[in-house]
């Protein structure tokens, strides 16, 4: 069996007296892609957080690697993505990467060759040399995105990554995660969208009010609940719940 | 579209933005109450620094020469003796004791009825002593006779020197200035708009360092900064010369380069200073607007002592050379005109940079902890560990709003109706300005006053601590404040003839009620109240003592007075926050001011002042380690009751 490579170990997370998630343990193995689904403020986002090293449970473990996911180890290892990810709107495409390449401390030859590859890959070509603040909002996804898998990390966690991008933009952002499964990444996703999620996730866990709620593949949650789509599941979940 | 519908349009637009930017209450608080608040302030503090700088002259006598020979030298010789207040004259001298500043002036009578007064035009001394010169010579004369000599005015300053005294007029402020405009956008930019643009998750995510973000981005504004102060400092002193040449073609601005250069120097420690304050506030901001809403009083709180400097007759010496800001105007200017203490300026370098770094440290706390990454959304407030049942404290707002409107309300209304009656207008001041508002602002709450005021049962233990804080504390404040920086006598012999009237007119109870009794009630309702319970919801148990200490020595409008009113508030609001009640901190400001009252009236205070400095520091530590046991015996009163 795989190790896995994202744990949360009973994590709990408190802000003063509100609980936004609680006792939460969950899992990715490496060539896995795990769905984080719920409504609004389930805890997602959160959750997310914690592993990304960006905030400490409140009780509970957020591990990365086995390394404490706060640790600049565990980060280096680690590639985060969230919808609201801006860029730095007076630097170009190009400048942004060798920024946080630099920071990766990757060799000048090696960050070359990465920010070709991955404008290849991402067509960011006819772009890299713009101002940030120009592009689309497809084209800063993308660009956010090469920053995100620079560095080639073997954990992605990606917050709500699709949110505000069209049909297209969001089909070329999921083929990209499917390719990254294909290499072996263990990619944490977090949506509102069910429906993508039963596309792209090879498991996936319900949040509800910071509790999960269910965890398995969208065909067994779908059979456990009796429901023809993994929306009606949930919905039976919160129902019930 | 026709113009009737378009004007529609226009004025609909106008209605909605009005009524979007008005239900803003920061805009409300920057474009209202801010510069009713900043203005009166201000002028209290350049009246009061101009005020203090006059008398410092007046009371210098300057020191002078007169040579020569003949009856008329006799005669001013004389003259001068007559005004002891204004002259010192001394045996002889020459132009070489004038320059080296061994004189202030000369006056030299020579040959062919000419006679002249030596001065030197790059010191203010001299200046001011050429100035007395010529008016006792013009008074010597009786009105519509010709005098037997001519004189001129002769200034014994090298070019440098005049250029030096010219540029210490303007260049020192500006420096402060440019610099605090150079580190304001940027700092905003680095903190609050990088979170705007939502790169502050991304960063924080990855592999650096949170010191080493912070420290990259506090340098980049500190050059920012200091390449704003230089290129404006720049542009100005050629602007100048120009200006110059071009009024009259001959002439040319003496500049003194190496000096300038020397005090230019400045801009790179206080840019730094200015950065890491700056990048400390903007961390605390949500967003760009907000961070100009927090950023605009820190400079305006950064002007004030520039312009104490850069108008006050202050030397780099002592507290001065000690106080950021001021230090960094007075040390621009000694270096312009050619001084050089180096022990003040060591002492001003050190301590901008401390200043600086300590601002660092406060910025390294925030960038650390888990609300720089989620500030969370607008109001909300610290988990102050209350508990249910409890009622909903003031929003720090809500308290800076209050503040605010009882300072317009002190420097418009209560201070000139104090002017004309004192006993009127302290007891509508007190019971109107200050309680009356706590009043006002429980009905609009909708809570009853003693939920405002948290009026609760202190234990006895709490009561006593109060008491030891109120009998000793004073003694403790007052000598501290008479080595840091001393109540002028004028003023404390004004307070005394204000507090107990020569003339028997109020007896000693009535005065009690007055100055004791009045002022512990109502100015511990405001500031121990809403003012110290709404700034503890947004700061740290420490912070909201400090700021409502501050912010009660301000209210207190002297210059002089805002050092001990200031250390007293900070002990009060200690005391109110650990007891859970305002009752000890009225108790402990009751006993303050009638132990200050009993001071006053049987005049123990003057006999105090004679003992030396070894006396003072053994009073100072006994009244400390009372007020120290004061403290603790209120802290081991009921922990669950604190604010």
């Amino acid at each position: 069996m795989l190790e896995a490579a994202a744990v949360l170990d009973s994590a709990c997370k408190s802000f003063g007296a509100l609980p936004a998630v609680v006792d939460l343990a969950l899992s990715v193995v490496p060539g896995e892609v795990y769905g984080l689904l719920g409504p609004n403020a389930a805890g997602k986002t959160t959750a997310l957080r914690m592993l990304a090293g960006l905030l400490q449970p409140s009780s509970g473990r957020a591990l990365l690697l086995g390394l404490d996911a706060a640790s600049l180890q565990a980060k280096a290892r680690m590639g985060f993505l969230s919808g609201s990810t801006g860029l730095y709107a007076r630097l170009t495409p190009r400048e942004t990467l060798q920024y946080f390449g630099r920071i990766h401390a990757l060799s000048e030859v090696d960050l070359r060759r990465r920010i070709a590859t991955l404008a290849r890959w991402l067509d960011l070509e006819d772009i890299l040399d713009r101002r940030c603040e120009s592009l689309s909002s497809g084209e800063k996804q993308r660009v956010s995105l090469a920053r995100a898998v620079l560095h080639d990390p073997p954990v992605l966690i990606l917050d709500e990554p699709t949110s505000g991008l069209d049909v297209l933009a969001s089909r070329s952002l999921r083929d990209f995660v499917g390719s990254e499964r294909a290499r072996g990444k263990a990619v944490l996703f977090s949506t509102h969208y069910l429906a993508e999620a039963e596309l792209l996730c090879d498991r996936i866990g319900l949040l509800f009010r910071g509790r999960l709620l269910r965890e398995g593949t969208p065909a067994s949650i779908r059979a456990e609940c009796g429901a023809t789509t993994l929306e009606e599941a949930f919905l039976k979940l919160v129902d019930s719940d | 579209m026709d113009l009737a519908r378009r004007l529609s349009h226009v004025l609909l637009t106008l209605g909605k933005e009005l009524r979007e930017c008005l239900r803003d209450r920061r805009t409300l608080a920057v474009m209202i109450l801010f510069p009713l608040v900043v203005y009166p302030l201000l002028s209290l503090l350049v009246a009061q620094v101009a005020v203090s700088r006059d008398k410092t002259r007046q009371e210098r006598p300057s020191l002078v020469a007169v040579t020569g020979t003949g009856g008329a030298r006799d005669d001013l010789a004389a003259r001068i003796r007559d005004r002891p207040k204004l002259f010192t004259l001394v045996g002889g001298g020459s132009r070489a004791d004038v320059a080296a500043g061994r004189l202030d002036g000369l006056v030299h009578f020579g040959q062919a009825r000419r006679a002249e007064i030596v001065y030197d035009a790059g010191r203010e001394e001299s200046r001011e002593a050429a100035e007395r010169l010529s008016d006792v010579i013009a008074s010597a004369l009786p009105e519509g006779c010709a005098p037997l000599f001519s004189f001129e005015k002769r200034s014994v300053a090298p070019e440098a020197g005049l250029g030096g005294y010219l540029l210490s007029k303007a260049l020192p402020l500006l420096v402060v200035l440019m610099v605090l405009l150079g580190a304001f956008y940027p700092a905003i930019d680095v903190t609050a708009g990088e979170r705007e643009r939502g790169t502050l998750e991304t960063i924080l995510s990855s592999p650096i360092r949170r010191f080493d973000l912070l420290l990259g981005k506090v340098l980049a504004v500190t050059v920012l900064a200091a390449l704003t102060g230089l290129l404006n400092l720049a542009s100005m002193s050629l602007t100048l010369i120009q200006v110059m040449r071009l009024a009259d073609p001959g002439s040319t601005l003496p500049v003194p380069w190496t000096r300038a250069a020397a005090a230019a120097g400045m801009v790179l420690p206080s840019a730094f200073l200015f950065a890491s304050v700056f990048v400390a506030v903007g961390a605390l901001a949500r967003g760009f607007k907000e961070a100009q809403h927090l950023l605009t009083p820190v400079y305006f709180l950064s002007i004030a002592p520039a312009i104490v400097g850069a108008i006050g007759e202050y030397r780099l010496a002592g507290l001065a050379a000690w106080i950021p800001c001021l230090n960094v105007t007075l040390l621009a200017r000694e270096l312009l005109l050619g001084h050089t203490p180096w022990s003040g300026a060591l002492a001003a370098l050190a301590s901008t940079v401390t200043c600086g770094c300590a601002a660092l440290a406060v910025a390294a706390h925030i960038y650390s902890s888990e609300r720089f990454v989620d500030p969370g959304p607008r109001g909300r407030s610290l988990d102050t560990g209350r508990t249910v049942g409890i009622p909903k404290p003031p929003t720090a707002g809500q308290a800076l709003f209050l503040y605010a409107l009882a300072f317009v309300l002190l420097y418009f209304v209560w201070l000139p109706l104090q002017r004309r009656n004192l006993v009127l207008g302290l007891l509508v001041s007190e019971w109107g300005g200050l309680f009356g508002l706590v009043v006002l602002f429980a009905l609009f709450t909708r809570q009853s006053l003693p939920e405002v005021l948290r009026i609760g049962r202190p234990p006895p233990r709490c009561l006593a601590g109060a008491a030891l804080v109120g009998l000793s504390a004073w003694a403790a404040v007052a000598i501290l404040s008479e080595w840091l920086s001393p109540v002028p006598k004028e003023v404390i012999e004004q307070l005394r003839r204000s507090l107990i009237p020569s003339d028997g007119s109020r007896s000693l109870l009535g005065t009690l009620a007055l100055v004791a009794l009045t002022p512990a009630i109502c100015e511990e309702a405001l500031f121990r109240g809403p003012i110290l319970r709404g700034l503890r919801t947004r700061a740290s148990p420490a912070a909201a003592v400090v700021l409502t200490g501050l912010l009660f020595g301000v209210f207190h409008v002297e210059l002089s007075r805002i050092l001990p009113t200031a250390l007293l508030g900070v002990l009060l609001s200690l005391v109110a926050l650990e007891s859970g009640s305002i009752v000890p901190a009225m108790l402990a400001h009751f006993l303050n001011n009638a132990s200050l009252v009993g001071l006053a009236t049987f005049r123990i205070d003057e006999r105090v002042a004679g003992f030396g400095t070894i006396a003072s520091a053994l009073i100072f530590v006994a009244a400390a380690l009372l007020t120290a046991l004061g403290l603790l015996l209120v802290h081991s009163g009921d922990r669950h009751a604190r604010l």
